[in-house]
């Protein structure tokens, strides 16, 4: 069962059901499926919406959204994390649907002084691992929104 | 699951079994770190001790319930072991985790139908052994998921005690549950290791400052609030109530089976209910078919990967209201012999063994036949809370009447 795609733990952008979520990042566009029919965002994605059964449409959200939790994780549990350990990886609650999390690194923040409901704003980067040489892909990260 | 699903989960409606079926036969092997030994070959001790003890030949054992997801020892196995080659009624639905509590109720049901009379459920893992080799072990079924590859894994949200750490700083956030009380867990069940020499951390003893003090795996989440990765396995023989009276054991009746579901799966992040467990729809169903309330319950096992599951469990059973369990272990409620609600007296998945539950229903029935290194005095009942992600098992179990 071990895992033959080289690329891993990179994204598998080639992913049918999950492609469009990578395309958009690549255009620094964060898009979240929803529901044609009953207007619902749906996540994580699927063939068909979960409540109603309605087609899905990829469709771009503001990027904004609370911490509602998170990790600093310090222990290495796969070879390609071993350099940028530790790191906080977080559950972004969007602002369009709060019942929609996204995983996401948290990043230039100190970890101690996090809050929760603190609001998140998305900052797109390039995610590389050294295990896996000469490749990259864009992704969603967030950072704690600066005060107006 | 159900289409529509205006809830987060939902429970498994299951027929009344209560007072049918019980367990007659218990095996165990040798808890450890790495064993060097198969998995098959764990299973066919453990196997072979359960039949052993309920005073059965492998030729009485005509139904086998087991792990599909790991098939180490299914009927194939038991024939190469034991020499034999009756026909045998099987499930690939048993085994351990939420399965080790729903396995009795696949044997009630099929001794209703009188397609077996003696069923074995077996559970081995040599998880410790394979890790030499990078194979097997909970991690890996996890990474194997597509959604898992691309929507977690990349962003540093994997495998499960990252999981837990966000489910553990939630509960932190709704509640005010503190390290301290997440460290009662921990050092109530290393006492209780401390009192079963079959425990892997027997002789290592934990207080609440070393807890504080531990390396932190993914904080909050430390050390000592995760289990470690063991070898071991274990059995148990399950029969009528009738035929049960005529074996040489104490019959440990089988009085409440129920089964919950979370609707978003494995998937933890997008639980929406994120600090509860589908035990919220399992426990009340098995408890009503037992007749009692969890105020009847004398000793529980939870299937306790790490100390938010127990926490969260005890809640979701209604041991204590939602979102007090901190406060509840806290006082000293877990303790086998001083304590409101003994807990895990073997040590659990915590501090006895990472076996997946299986140890935790024979506890319960060892604690039923008034066995148990930790026992608990008076115990006429126990139950069992399985979990394993998007699922969640109740086994209420009796001495007999």
């Amino acid at each position: 069962m071990a895992i033959e795609r080289f690329t891993f733990p990179l994204p598998d952008i080639d992913d049918p059901l999950t492609a469009p979520f990578f395309a958009g990042a690549a255009r620094d566009e964060l898009l979240i499926p929803r529901c044609d029919a009953c207007a619902r965002y749906v996540w994580y994605p699927s063939e068909r919406c979960a409540i109603c059964a309605g087609p899905l449409v990829w469709t771009s959200v503001s990027g904004r959204g609370t911490l509602f939790s998170w990790a600093v994780v310090e222990r290495v549990f796969l070879p390609a994390f071993a350099e940028q350990v530790p790191y906080v990886t977080a559950l972004i609650a969007l602002e369009e649907d709060s019942s929609v999390r996204l995983c996401a690194y948290l990043v230039d923040v100190d970890a101690a002084a996090l809050r929760a409901e603190v609001p998140c704003a998305v900052e797109f980067r390039d995610l590389q691992f050294p295990t896996v040489a000469g490749v990259s892909v864009r992704v969603p990260m967030f950072t704690v929104a600066r005060r107006q | 699951m159900p289409v529509n699903d205006p809830d987060w989960g939902y429970r498994q409606p299951l027929d009344d079994i209560a007072g049918r079926v019980a367990i007659v036969g218990i095996g165990e092997t040798e808890y450890s770190k790495a064993s060097g030994r198969t998995a098959t070959a764990i299973g066919a001790e453990a196997a072979e001790r359960a039949i052993a003890d309920a005073g059965l030949t492998p030729a009485d054992i005509d139904g086998l319930t087991y792990s599909g997801t790991f098939a180490d020892f299914g009927v194939a196995e038991f024939h190469e072991h034991f020499g034999t080659s009756h026909e045998m009624w099987s499930s690939p639905w048993g085994g351990g985790m939420a399965w080790a509590g729903t396995a009795p109720y696949l044997a009630a049901k099929a001794i209703e139908n009188r397609e077996a009379r003696n069923v074995l459920n077996v559970f081995p893992v040599a998880w410790a052994t394979q890790r030499e080799s990078m194979t097997g072990g909970p991690g890996e079924v996890h990474a194997a998921q597509a959604l898992k590859q691309n929507l977690e894994v990349p962003f540093g949200f994997f495998p499960q005690p990252v999981y837990f750490a966000t489910i553990m700083r939630r509960h932190m956030i709704e509640f005010g549950t503190t390290r301290e009380q997440f460290g009662a867990v921990a050092v109530a069940l290393r006492r209780h290791a401390n009192h079963n020499p079959a425990a892997v951390f027997h002789h290592k003893t934990l207080t609440l400052d070393q807890y504080l003090g531990a390396a932190m795996l993914a904080d909050p989440l430390c050390l000592f609030d995760s289990c470690p990765i063991s070898d071991g396995g274990a059995a148990y023989v399950t029969t009528s109530v009738e035929r049960a009276r005529d074996l040489r054991r104490d019959p440990v009746v089988v009085q409440g089976v129920a089964e919950g579901y979370s609707g978003s799966g494995t998937h933890w992040a997008q639980q929406r209910a994120f600090t509860s467990t589908p035990q919220v729809f399992s426990a009340p169903d098995a408890f009503a078919m037992a007749g009692i309330t969890p105020a009847d319950v004398d000793v529980l096992t939870c299937y306790d990967p790490f100390t938010i599951v127990s926490l969260m469990q005890i809640e979701d059973m209604g041991f204590c209201a939602k979102g007090e369990a901190g406060a509840f272990v806290g006082s000293g409620a877990l303790a086998f012999d001083t304590g409101s609600l003994p807990y895990n007296p073997h040590g659990g998945l915590l501090s006895h063994a990472y076996v997946l539950g299986i140890a935790h229903v024979i506890e319960c029935v060892k604690q039923l036949r008034g066995i148990a290194d930790a026992q608990v005095t008076d115990c006429e009942i126990a139950a069992y809370g399985g979990y394993t992600g998007h699922m969640a098992s109740t086994l209420v179990l009796s001495k007999d009447r």
